[in-house]
């Protein structure tokens, strides 16, 4: 088997070419930092082994997914290294280049994006360029399939018939060169290292690689040890950093050539134009939000679903009662096929168009390159709240799943700002909880669908931003936080990638019908079919309706007054979803039509809009509540999670109600 | 008979929702991948090696 | 005009002189300013085809300028 380890800066394309390699799909989006953790796959007919590593600026890391391919290349060691770089910034792509060729591992560099190069007007001579760095070059561009069938002949090779590359050597300053080769030595003599190894180990030891320095402690390697302060005092990283530059410039500038037509990048400057303006850039920011939710609900999401509605509610539910009937079921088991899991998870299906239409959007927005925008954009108010504008991107994330968003904070440099993003992120709405809004707001708001479902959004966002500036001031988090944030070229939204996109994150809601939607709406049928005593006729008289009632005095103050949200709260925290399976099992209706009518009669807008308050703040979902646990590291944050999602979210619902209550 | 049968089917659904119900928070508890309900390809390698270590 | 020169790295923190350092970025390269957010927001900076928005405050202390 060989191994291929794909490396390269952020938002080069590595992952688009991993999926392209692999024949499989990944999660791609065009902004920094898709990929945070390490991903495996395998060309398809072959021996070859294909790894995906997080995109990296150089081999020192900042943020915790960085480290990741600095701890792979001091672990593991690859057959083969695909260095990702994207051909219109070489410049800064060689840095890592460099860092990885110094390693002396075979190294293969693809110009990535070479369409993108060729349209700036230049090009680079691919031969001088391997001459000087010592390793083949070839050129690709993965979104159109080009160069790819050549990459793939490269990789597809045994392992033994890779040409070994012999490590790159700079002419480091005299002093810097002295200092790498005697630490080297002392690392080959005294303990064994590779030679080639040691010469990198050195190297970065050297340049101030944190890594790199731990693992010295960690395995006592004294030759760097004793010399660090040495190093350190002499500002030799500074100067590796000059030589290294200094390289990369002769080199690229004996490679490049003038191309004779030159067409601009004019798109995307045209674009940023409109879409980072100063003052048009955050209502341009609102406006792409409200279209979305234009589009899943009044446009497109809620007549299809309304569709598929009909046709659950009449031919199936009806087909099914007929046929139970006829074999002789029990009524227990009719109702609860008909009642709890048709009704149930059917009904929760019924909301996949709605859904879906919302992740395309998203999946849209992600491969346009518009997300490192809306960094940019909301960055001023992010820093005010001692923020990071980068912050931004694992909470739009979080509108999808909060459990990917909470894992998208890994790309955020600060230990206390990755913590506080991940507490805030819960807050974000998640697609769970879309069921339940698009419910409500068919119910009591019929004409001003999107308008209530973007407040609510809106609303996740003010109370995250709020507890963010509160955790802020807890903490005592420092000041100055590393906004730097790379704008990349606009790309036309492609269909395929938008379609896995939409199908990547579409298929965990399809699934969890079958699993924990499914597991909710038995058990919210159990309960609303016994009670003490055993099986019940009278759901008044059920577990679900004495728990409600029980719980109904807390509730009233939200403006709640009947049992049944109630209950339907209580199995929200298997899943959000499971909201709205609860209702329509609690209510006995088999469909949207008359639990709306239903929902219609017993809640005022006032009410109802205090209830998806509620809905959208409270206690995280199981998933969620793990993901903080283990990203954070502790069960502490995950139950202060709870808690104070939870006091939250009452507080507000309370005062929207009760202030709510006096104008009306 | 039919009686017989109709338990059986009730309490095979019941069944399959409290392991699910089950399986949800032990997943939970992990953390990390194992919380999200997608099957993305590093997942599915993560299993087959670990299945492997076994 | 919209032209700066970055003069200095001096008084920021490690983690951004690095993060500038690996984009490319050092004393004496040509930086063009494409856009600035008002209140002191972020600006927008083009270094070698690329685009980059940074912090205010970091801006000026690269380009030494007093810029308030």
């Amino acid at each position: 088997m060989t191994t291929v380890a794909l490396l390269g800066n952020p938002n080069t394309g590595k992952t688009t070419l991993f999926n392209e390699l692999t024949d499989k799909y990944a999660y791609v989006g065009n902004w920094t930092g898709v990929t945070v953790e390490k991903k495996v796959g395998q060309i398809r007919h072959s021996n070859t082994e294909v790894i995906d590593l997080p995109g990296v600026y150089s081999l020192s890391p900042i943020t915790k997914d960085e480290s990741v391919v600095t701890n792979y290349l001091l672990r593991d060691s690859p057959d083969l290294i695909l260095n990702v770089t994207n051909a219109s910034q070489l410049k800064r792509n060689l840095l890592l280049s460099v860092e990885v060729l110094e390693l002396g591992v075979p190294v293969i560099i693809t110009l990535n994006m070479i369409d993108d190069l060729k349209r700036s007007g230049h090009y680079y001579d691919l031969k001088t360029l391997s001459t000087e760095l010592g390793c083949p070059v070839r050129t690709s561009n993965a979104r159109n399939k080009e160069g790819l069938p050549q990459l793939k002949a490269d990789l597809v090779q045994n392992q033994a018939d890779i040409q070994p590359n012999s490590p790159l050597q700079l002419n480091y300053p005299i002093m810097v060169s002295q200092a790498i080769r005697q630490a080297a030595k002392a690392l080959t003599t005294d303990y064994q290292i590779d030679a080639k190894f040691a010469h990198w180990l050195a190297i970065q030891y050297i340049n101030d690689n944190k890594v790199v320095r731990k693992y010295a402690v960690k395995n006592h390697l004294k030759p760097l040890l004793s010399q660090q302060a040495y190093y350190d005092a002499q500002k030799f990283a500074d100067q590796i950093f000059e030589t290294r530059l200094s390289f990369i410039e002769t080199t690229l500038a004996n490679a490049t050539e003038q191309l004779h037509s030159t067409k601009h990048v004019a798109m995307t400057s045209k674009i940023d134009k409109v879409v980072t303006n100063p003052i048009l850039g955050l209502p341009i920011f609102v406006g792409i939000f409200f279209l979305m939710f234009k589009f899943s609900f009044d446009w497109v999401g809620t007549p299809l679903s309304h569709q598929l509605d009909k046709l659950l509610s009449g031919p199936i539910s009806t087909w099914a009662n007929q046929f139970l009937t006829q074999v002789g079921a029990l009524p227990m088991l009719r109702s609860l096929i008909v009642n709890g899991l048709i009704a149930g998870v059917g009904g929760v299906l019924t909301f996949i168009p709605q859904i879906f239409a919302l992740f395309a959007c998203i999946s849209i927005l992600e491969d346009s390159g518009y997300m490192a925008r809306a960094a940019l954009v909301t960055d001023r108010i992010m820093e005010m709240i001692g923020l990071n504008g980068k912050a931004f991107i694992p909470l739009i994330i979080g509108f999808g799943c909060n459990v990917t968003g909470i894992m998208a904070a890994r790309t955020i440099e600060q230990p206390k700002e990755r913590l506080i993003t991940t507490l805030i992120t819960p807050f974000m709405s998640c697609s769970a909880r879309l069921p339940i809004y698009s419910l409500f707001v068919a119910a009591l708001f019929p004409r001003h669908q999107a308008v209530i479902v973007l407040s609510l959004y809106f609303l996740g966002i003010v109370v995250a931003l709020l507890m963010a500036k509160f955790y802020h001031v807890i903490f005592r988090a420092k000041e100055n936080s590393v906004f730097i944030v790379e704008l990349p070229q606009y790309h036309i939204p492609k269909l395929s990638i938008v379609w896995h996109g939409t199908w990547d994150k579409g298929k965990g809601f399809i699934k969890k019908a079958g699993t924990i939607i499914f597991a909710g709406t038995v058990l919210i049928w159990l309960l609303s079919n016994f009670n003490a005593h055993g099986y019940v006729t009278q759901i008044d008289h059920s577990f679900a309706a004495s728990l409600g009632q029980i719980l109904l005095p807390i509730f009233r103050p939200i403006g709640i007054t009947t049992w049944q949200p109630i209950s339907a709260l209580l199995t929200g925290v298997l899943a959000k979803e499971v909201i709205s399976s609860s209702m329509m099992v609690l209510f006995h209706t088999a469909n949207q039509g008359a639990l709306i009518g239903m929902i219609g009669g017993s809640f005022t807008a006032l009410s109802a809009y205090a209830l998806l308050v509620f809905v959208l703040l409270y206690i995280p979902c199981f998933a969620t509540i793990g993901t903080i646990k283990s990203e954070t590291g502790s069960a502490k944050w995950a139950a202060y999670s709870v808690v104070s999602s939870l006091v939250i979210s009452y507080g507000l619902a309370f005062l929207i109600f009760q202030i709510g209550s006096l104008f009306t | 008979m039919g009686l017989f049968i109709n338990i059986i089917i009730i309490a095979a659904i019941i069944g399959l929702a409290g392991y699910q119900i089950y399986r949800a928070v032990k997943r939970s508890k992990q953390g990390e991948c194992a919380a999200c309900d997608y099957d993305c390809e590093a997942k599915k390698l993560l299993n087959k090696s670990k299945k492997r270590a076994l | 005009m919209n032209h700066f020169m970055i003069k200095q790295f001096n008084g920021l923190d490690d983690a951004t002189t690095q993060r500038l350092h690996s984009l490319g970025l050092q004393v004496g390269s040509d930086v063009t300013a494409v856009r600035f957010y008002p209140f002191h927001g972020p600006v927008i900076i083009q270094v070698d085809q690329q685009k980059i928005g940074i912090r205010y405050r970091v801006f000026k202390q690269l380009t030494g300028g007093d810029l308030s």
